[in-house]
């Protein structure tokens, strides 16, 4: 009983919940505000992401006559409670250490994957032309992204399963634990192909500049998102700032997991590797360059990153 | 893909409100998957009537009205008219004046290519560069807001010259403003030859071909950039550019690039082309100081405009009102030009290449 207590407690309250939330939207502001000061703009103020959910929350949400009415409202429910859980799925070192019976990588890499479905769904179900190309966008993006996920995480897992004398391993607790006793991953040459492959990952998955395809303002209208208002495109923003959160603290999990042993010295650390990270792998990354088109996504993936997902589990299960 | 194997096509509607588009206009779009297979342009959005407004004004009001059809050649406009007043009133513009023509036109052709290029690179996703490219823009429109007075409806001609002049210290302050915007430009041009994110969304997209540039009749850069050689101020050479060093640029992949790169050329050829006439600047009046009748008659002027050919045909009658306005802008050439870039595009490419052809609406719907 006190275990699921603990998992209803990680999921609503801390790491996940509340705690995610306000950090995934402090981090948008952060990224708001630093793209701006990039760009020599004045930007938009750090709370710029609160204020805009909780007027959103206020406002009244139309259907589209033509939307399949359902659909169209709870899938960004199902977006979100996805993201709830992913975030407790993942371990802060020396903070906070998942439950066993989710802490698994395998399921993370299930639930990082229905925020793109969601947004699929959603683009759809509200039956807007924008939202279709939204859809076959997303789908031909996602095709290309997770193959290489699935192989960083294969190659992540492995390295430390034959570490550990076993052959495989996919609790993130362990990967961690082994981390912190042999050196971080990425300072680990035979994983530096995973790491570069990851880099290439969690843009598509965020959906940021060049692969913010499937929402590409100027062309599609931020495509499935163009029928949402109201308190649902909240949940989308708040879907947005969370699986943020999530796709962060797995790259620092799966390769920069040192931290102190105390606590809260170790949630400081954490965060500051968050920051850091975002600030340049997203917004740096966004205001440096300018958006693929989806062919050239497609065919950029198919290259580069599969390649050094495939190399990197080749390098890992020789070594 | 229906039970029958045959794809799917659905129509989008870009416009007549649409983030990339600057104006309204409408486009039905029939696309199979990410290619467009059928375009179809809807116009008249922002028709406004200007055309029989002019025959209820006079002809010195209309000067005024002509700079209210658009408000990025809203120099152009003026000026063809005028060009066409003074020519069935037998006018001759003052030395001055006609250079100082040459100063508002061109100053103004470098805010619009500017404004065009830039706008290119937001449509590409590249938010940064566009905050840069207009930063650079700004320059140019600070210049002109300091000199006319205002950003964009600078209200520089008049039948018979213009209204403004320049003394020392202005033009003094325009030349090192042209000195600061050139290394930019410069900068620009080098930036759109090697950057991966603006090469790999313009090369080789929305090309017309020179048999295509031909057949529908393109004017302007758009022409130029499909090996077409021709410039009005070249061609027929109006108020001061037959004594000026005009190179005319062009290029010939007639795909999106080359239509930026020729804009971005033309943007240095005027910084050139204000240096001189800012150095060779006649003394004397800017304009007639008079305003006498309009005799009836008929006449056509044309000038280059920063999209291409205007061309202005005028007839007056003995009544202090023109009998007749008509005028044929750039964007209405052009437009239908945008049916054979589209071929074969990607849903992407759509507003890049809408915006390649530099479409003005409120000149081409008045």
């Amino acid at each position: 009983m006190s275990n699921q207590l603990a998992i209803l407690l990680a999921v609503l309250l801390f790491p996940g919940g509340v705690f995610a939330l306000v950090l995934g939207l402090a981090l948008k502001g952060v990224d708001r505000r630093v793209a701006a000061r990039l760009q020599s703009r004045i930007g938009p103020p750090l709370a710029q992401p609160f204020f805009d959910v909780i007027k959103l929350g206020f406002k009244r949400t139309t259907v589209p006559e033509v939307a399949s009415q359902n659909v169209f409202l709870y899938a960004p429910l199902v977006g979100v409670i996805s993201v709830l859980l992913a975030v407790a799925l993942v371990p802060i070192t020396g903070v906070y250490t998942p439950a066993p019976a989710i802490g698994n990588l395998l399921v993370l890499l299930y639930l990082l994957m229905i925020p793109g479905i969601v947004l699929m769904i959603a683009g759809s179900a509200s039956g807007s032309p924008y939202g279709a190309i939204g859809f076959s966008r997303e789908m031909a993006l996602m095709i290309a992204y997770e193959g290489p996920l699935v192989l960083i995480a294969a190659a992540v897992a492995i390295r430390t399963g034959v570490g550990m004398g076993g052959w495989v391993t996919f609790s993130l607790s362990d990967i961690i634990a082994y981390q912190r006793e042999h050196g971080s991953f990425l300072f680990d040459p035979v994983m530096w192909p995973a790491v570069a492959a990851f880099c290439c990952f969690y843009p598509a998955n965020l959906g940021i500049v060049p692969f913010d395809i499937p929402e590409a303002e100027t062309e599609v209208l931020e495509g499935p998102l163009l029928e949402y208002s109201g308190p649902v495109l909240a949940l989308f923003k708040v879907m947005s700032a969370l699986k943020k959160v999530v796709v962060l603290s797995l790259g620092i999990a799966m390769f920069l997991p040192f931290a102190p042993d105390n606590w809260a010295l170790g949630l400081i650390v954490w965060l500051i590797k968050l920051v850091v990270l975002m600030v340049i792998g997203v917004t740096a990354l966004r205001v440096a360059i300018g958006r693929m088109r989806i062919d050239q996504a497609f065919t950029f993936f198919l290259k580069w990153p599969l390649l050094l997902a495939v190399a990197s589990l080749a390098v890992v299960v020789v070594v | 893909m229906s039970s029958n194997n045959v794809p799917e096509t659905f129509s989008i509607p870009v416009g007549p409100l649409h983030v990339a588009l600057e104006e309204p206009m409408y486009f039905k779009i029939d696309v199979q998957g990410e290619t467009v297979t059928h375009v179809d342009i809807n116009a008249g959005h922002v028709h406004r009537g200007i055309e029989y407004l002019t025959t209820k004004r006079t002809m010195y009001q209309n000067v005024v009205l002509t700079e209210r059809i658009c408000s990025l050649c809203s120099n152009s406009h003026p000026q063809t008219f005028a060009m066409a007043a003074e020519q069935i009133a037998g006018i001759e513009v003052p030395e001055r004046g006609i250079y100082l023509r040459v100063v508002a036109d061109e100053l103004k052709r470098v805010a619009s290519h500017l404004f065009n290029t830039a706008l290119l690179v937001h449509l590409t996703g590249y938010e940064t560069y566009f905050m840069h490219m207009m930063q650079v823009r700004e320059i140019c429109q600070d210049t002109i807001e300091s000199i006319f007075g205002n950003r964009q409806d600078i209200g520089a001609m008049c039948i018979g010259g213009v209204r403004y002049d320049l003394d020392e210290k202005s033009i003094a302050y325009i030349l090192s403003q042209l000195d600061r915007i050139e290394p930019e430009v410069h900068d620009i041009i080098k930036t759109y030859k090697s950057n991966g994110s603006i090469l790999r969304r313009t090369k080789g997209v929305g090309v017309l071909t020179h048999a295509d540039a031909i057949a529908t009749g393109v004017v302007g850069p758009v022409a130029r950039a499909s090996g077409v050689d021709y410039d009005v101020r070249r061609e027929a050479p109006y108020a001061a550019y037959d004594r000026l060093p005009l190179v005319v640029h062009g290029a010939t992949d007639g795909d999106v690039w080359s239509r930026a790169m020729v804009r971005l050329q033309e943007t240095l050829t005027s910084i050139d082309l204000l240096r001189v006439c800012l150095r060779d600047l006649p003394g004397g009046a800017v304009n007639i100081n008079d305003r006498p009748d309009i005799p009836p008659g008929q006449a056509i002027a044309r000038c280059e405009a920063p999209r291409g050919e205007v061309l202005y045909y005028l007839r007056t009658n003995d009544t202090p009102q023109p009998e007749r306005v008509k005028w044929r802008v750039p964007t209405f050439m052009n437009w239908d030009a945008v049916c054979f870039m589209m071929q074969g595009a990607k849903v992407a490419d759509i507003a890049i290449i809408v915006n390649s052809i530099d479409p003005c609406l409120s000149c081409t719907e008045r």
